[in-house]
This record gives C-alpha cells, structure tokens and sequence, in this order.
C-alpha cells in the first residue's frame, strides 16, 4: 500500500466527495481516497493528514472562498488541489499565488481531476483548459513574461481541450505541449508570495531541465 | 471561465447633444429679441417723426419763438432721419450713432430751455421737452440703464433750468409736475410695453424650441426603428429562401442538407435577437445564445470564457460571432466553444466534429478556418488596439 497514492477530499458536498473517490480510485493505478469531509479539519486530523494529495472545494458552505485555509494549507507543504464550481480567473490566478498545484473547474471532467491529482502527488502542477485560459487572459501588471510559443498553446489548449489537437496544429509532440504548459507555470511560480509547493515545483523543474539555473 | 462585470449600454436612442441644443435656443431668443427691437423701434421712429412734424413745426408756427428753437428741431429731425437709416432697414443702432444721437438731443434741449422765458417753460411753447424723451427712447431702447439716466438727466436739467429761470408759484409747481409726470410715465409706458414684448418673444420662442426638440426626437426615434427592421430584414440572411422553399415543398425536410440549413438559419435568427438585448457583457450574451440553439439540437457543447470583458463594438461582435454561427450550425455532436479576451485582442473559436470548415477572411475581424484530424476548427479574432 506504501507506494499507492492517497488523497483527501474536502467538500461540503457528500455526493462530490463520493464522486471523486470513484473517479480516483477507478484510474490507473488508483488513487486512494482515505478521508473526506465537509471542512478542512479532515485534512488535518487522521489519516487525512498525511494524505498525498488535497482536494479543495473553495467553496465549504459559505459565499466566501476558504482562500486562508488554503494557504495554510500550502504553507504546511501540503499539495493541494483546488476544485470549484466557480469559473473565476482571479480566483484561479490567486489560487495559483498562493502556491496550488491546480485550479480546476467542477465543469471540467474526471480525466482532469485524475491528472491533476496525480501530478499534484509528485509536486508538479497540472494546467487544465479552463486555467490555460485564466493565464492567457491575465492582464495583472506582475504577470510574468511568456514567450509567443508559450502563448499559442496555452490558448490552443483552452480552446481545443485537447493536447494532441495542440500538438497536430502546432507542429510540436504532445511532451513538448507539456513541458510548455509546465515551463509557464514555472514562470508563475516564481512570482509573489513565497510557497513549499511553488519552491519544490521550480526545484523539480531544473532538476528535469525544463529550466535553467540562469533562467532564474 | 466566466468573469461577467456590470456595464451599461443604452438602448435609449440617440438624443440630441445637450450644449448644441442650448446653444441653439440662445440664438433663437437673441434673433426674436432683435426681431422684437426692430418692430418697436419702427413705431417709435413714426410716433417721433408725427410728433416732430405736428408738435414741433405747428409750435414754431404757433408761438412766437427764438431762433435757437428752430436749430434745436433741426437737430431732432436730424437725429430721428439719422436713426431712420437702420430702424427701417431692421438693424441695430450703431453705439457712435447713439452716444452721438442722445449728446446732441440732450445739449439741444438744453439750448431751447435755456432760451425759453420762465412763465413758458412746460408750457406749450416748450414742445422741446416731450419731443427729446422721444427721441432718446428711439435711440435707447435696447439700452434700458443708459435710457433711465438719460431720462433723469433729461428731467433734472428740464426742472433745474426752468428753477434757476425764476422762482415759481405753487400753481406752476403743480403744472409742470403734472407735465412731466405724464409725458414721462408715457414714453415709461412704452418701454414697459416692449419688455412685455421681449418677455412673451422669448417664451414663444422657447415653446417653438421645445416643440422643435420634441419632433426631432420622435423623427431620430423613427429613424432608429427603421433602422432596426431594416437591419433585422437584412440579417435574416437565408431564412426567408429557406422558409419558402420549405413551404413550397422544394427542399426536403428530412434531407441533411435542409437541416443543416435550417440549423443554420435558426442559430442567426437565435443570434439576431439576442444581440439588441441590454446585458452587461453583450458577446458573451450572443455566444451563449449560440450555444443553446446548438445544445437544443443535441450537441454537447462546452464553452468556456476568459478574460475581463471589453467593449465590442455591434458591427464587430456580429463579424465575431457570424461564423462561430456557421460552424455552430455544421457541428454533429460534439463541440467546443471558446472566448478568449486578452491584452489586445478578442478571440471566438469553436473546435468540433464538424466536416464542414468555414471559409477565412481578413479584414477588421480575421477569420480561419481548418480541419486537424477529426476535428474541425475555426477561430475569429480581432485586435482591440
């Protein structure tokens, strides 16, 4: 069971928390679901403390999106996941600041909940459409620099919805799709507040030479 | 993702800029007022010219007089043919004229007075003074401070020329004051009359305005209307063919190609009302509309939507979301639809299964088209700077 990957669910929903326990533990190799709750204690307490993975619904019974828990969360080292019902860029933009591997939609399928959730495991982050689209649409003054290529697929990306579609239209293989979408979230990760996440996931991308030291 | 902030479009019609209507209606009320002047002014200039002729010319016939009585009626008559040249033209005194015209009344009156003997000052033999009041009404009349003060002064030196000239009884007191009170209060009167005047031009024109302002609005108003069914008319584009094909039993409604038509003409007409709705964001408004006639078809379609709004102009969103219609209308079952809103440009893209491509073009809105494998895509871009 050592190497199985786990993941905890935080939603106050119990139909999306059983959903997505099915969804991960159906993959291949599943992913286990070993706690859930309607709050983020369950994320503290039990097994769900040392769960791999961390999946955040933003939006726990109230209007406002539980943004401290989340990087209390992160702050603790924990690989976190969002995932809400609110396609919102800023959200997601700031989700991202706050060092999450992923900002998912509830619109968005169990296919992207899956990836997302495992790469989340190995600290990487995971770039659905819907957030290719928020990076591609920010206009924030410290957004960082990306170069046209990086532009072109993360738009190609939020229109298509589908990488090989991507990679046919622009030429390119399908790894090389995603060491771009991983190079741009690199890129900002390196901008605003300071996270274990974001830290890890700049060190895993030199490590892979996705990036230079001198890129920096 | 959608990120829908509130702005506000009017539908109100357009209305007519306030500045340039005010300032119209200040020309209008200067234009009657100059209209109402000229008319005064005429009569003035008749009951001047009437009253130098009687009063003047019967007086020095009638009285014995000075000589300097006749050069003080040449002055005024003088004076009166002077201002004759512009009152009958409807113009405006000249400032030198009338500066001129009151100094050289005021100092002739001054000579008759002066040269009347006491018992007959305000007496009958003093035509002068009721005939200079006249005048300087003609050539004040516009000017209504410097036509009191002249009036004053008119008064004071009368009165204080015909009390330096002798002592007078109580009787003659009460003469002259019954002489200068009506002379005075009537030539008053007159003036009075023309603010009267002045005041009803000024609200007739401002009536007229209002009026005018009104119609124009209801013609802009009808204007517009026109204007709408007409581009309604024009964008109904293959409905009208199509509906009367249909009827006439030409096409065949179970034929794909009748429903590829038909879906087609649905998703414009679909577009085509929801495009004068008032919404914050219009385009998204329009695409969403698009989307549904496609979801009604059967056609799991996902939309996605980036990007703060900006202002898309009608024309513009129509050139945006036309093909994203047409492509809408050829997908089978499946399709993305995408609105990207970036630093400078507004994307529209639809990724389906679609064996149809749209056409490209280029122009203010650059649309293309292609097929990568199984699916089929299309993308409408325009740049917002």
């Amino acid at each position: 069971m050592a190497d199985e990957l786990s993941a905890v669910v935080v939603d106050d929903h119990p139909a999306v928390r059983a959903g997505v326990a099915y969804w991960l533990s159906s993959g291949t190799p599943p992913i286990r679901v070993v706690a859930g709750g309607e709050d983020v204690r369950s994320a503290w307490l039990g097994e769900g403390a040392t769960a791999d993975v961390v999946i955040l619904d933003l939006h726990l019974g109230g209007p406002t999106p539980v943004l401290g828990d989340l990087r209390r969360l992160v702050e603790a080292g924990r690989r976190v996941v969002v995932y809400s019902m609110r396609a919102d860029d800023d959200i997601a933009l700031q989700c991202l600041e706050l060092g999450a591997l992923c900002y998912l939609t509830k619109a968005e399928g169990a296919e992207h909940l899956v990836q997302a959730t495992r790469a989340a495991a190995e600290g990487r982050p995971y770039t659905p459409p819907s957030l290719a689209g928020a990076l591609a649409g920010d206009r924030s003054d410290h957004r960082p620099a990306l170069s046209a290529r990086e532009v072109e697929v993360l738009v190609e990306w939020f229109q298509s919805e589908s990488k090989d579609f991507v990679a046919q239209r622009l030429g390119i293989s399908l790894s090389t799709v995603n060491s771009h979408l991983e190079r741009i979230r690199v890129k900002y990760a390196l901008i605003g507040r300071e996270a274990p996440t974001k830290a890890a996931l700049v060190a895993r991308a030199i490590q892979d030479g996705l990036i230079g030291v001198d890129d920096l | 993702m959608i990120d829908q902030r509130v702005g506000a479009r009017s539908w109100a019609g357009p209305v007519l800029s306030r500045g340039r209507d005010e300032g119209g209606r200040g020309d209008d009320s200067r234009e009657a007022e100059r209209h109402v002047f000229a008319g005064v002014r005429l009569i003035l200039l008749g009951v001047t010219a009437v009253l130098q002729a009687s009063l003047g010319f019967g007086a020095l016939l009638t009285y014995p007089h000075h000589p300097a009585a006749r050069v003080t009626l040449a002055v005024l008559v003088s004076v009166t043919l002077l201002c004759a040249v512009w009152v009958v033209r409807r113009e405006p005194l000249p400032r030198v004229v009338v500066v001129g015209g009151v100094v050289a009344v005021m100092a002739a009156s001054a000579v008759a007075t002066a040269v009347l003997p006491s018992y007959a000052h305000f007496g009958p033999a003093h035509w002068s003074w009721g005939q200079i009041g006249w005048s300087l009404l003609l050539l004040l009349l516009d000017r209504v401070p410097a036509l009191l003060a002249a009036q004053a002064a008119h008064i004071v030196l009368g009165v204080g020329q015909w009390l330096l000239a002798g002592t007078p009884d109580r009787a003659a007191v009460g003469n002259v004051g019954v002489v200068v009170l009506s002379v005075t209060s009537l030539q008053l009167g007159a003036l009075v009359m023309t603010r009267f005047m002045l005041r009803n031009a000024a609200q007739a024109v401002e009536v007229a305005a209002e009026r005018e302002r009104a119609a124009t609005r209801a013609a802009l108003a009808e204007q517009w209307e026109q204007d709408l069914r007409a581009g309604f008319a024009g964008q109904l584009g293959s409905t009208l063919p199509l509906l009367a094909d249909l009827a006439d039993g030409v096409l065949d409604p179970r034929d794909d190609d009748t429903r590829r038509r038909c879906a087609l003409a649905a998703t414009q007409l679909r577009r085509l009302f929801a495009e004068n709705d008032d919404v914050p964001d219009p385009l998204v408004h329009e695409v969403t509309a698009c989307v549904h006639v496609a979801e009604r078809r059967g056609v799991a379609v996902s939309l996605a939507v980036s990007g703060a709004p900006v202002p898309v102009p009608t024309d513009v969103r129509r050139e945006l979301t036309g093909p994203l219609v047409e492509a809408l209308s050829a997908a089978r079952e499946r399709a993305r639809v995408s609105l990207l809103r970036t630093e400078g440009e507004v994307r529209v893209a639809v990724v389906s299964d679609a064996e149809v491509e749209v056409g490209t073009a280029r122009g203010r809105v650059e649309v293309e088209g292609g097929t990568y494998g199984r699916h089929t895509r299309m993308e409408a871009r325009w740049r917002t700077s």
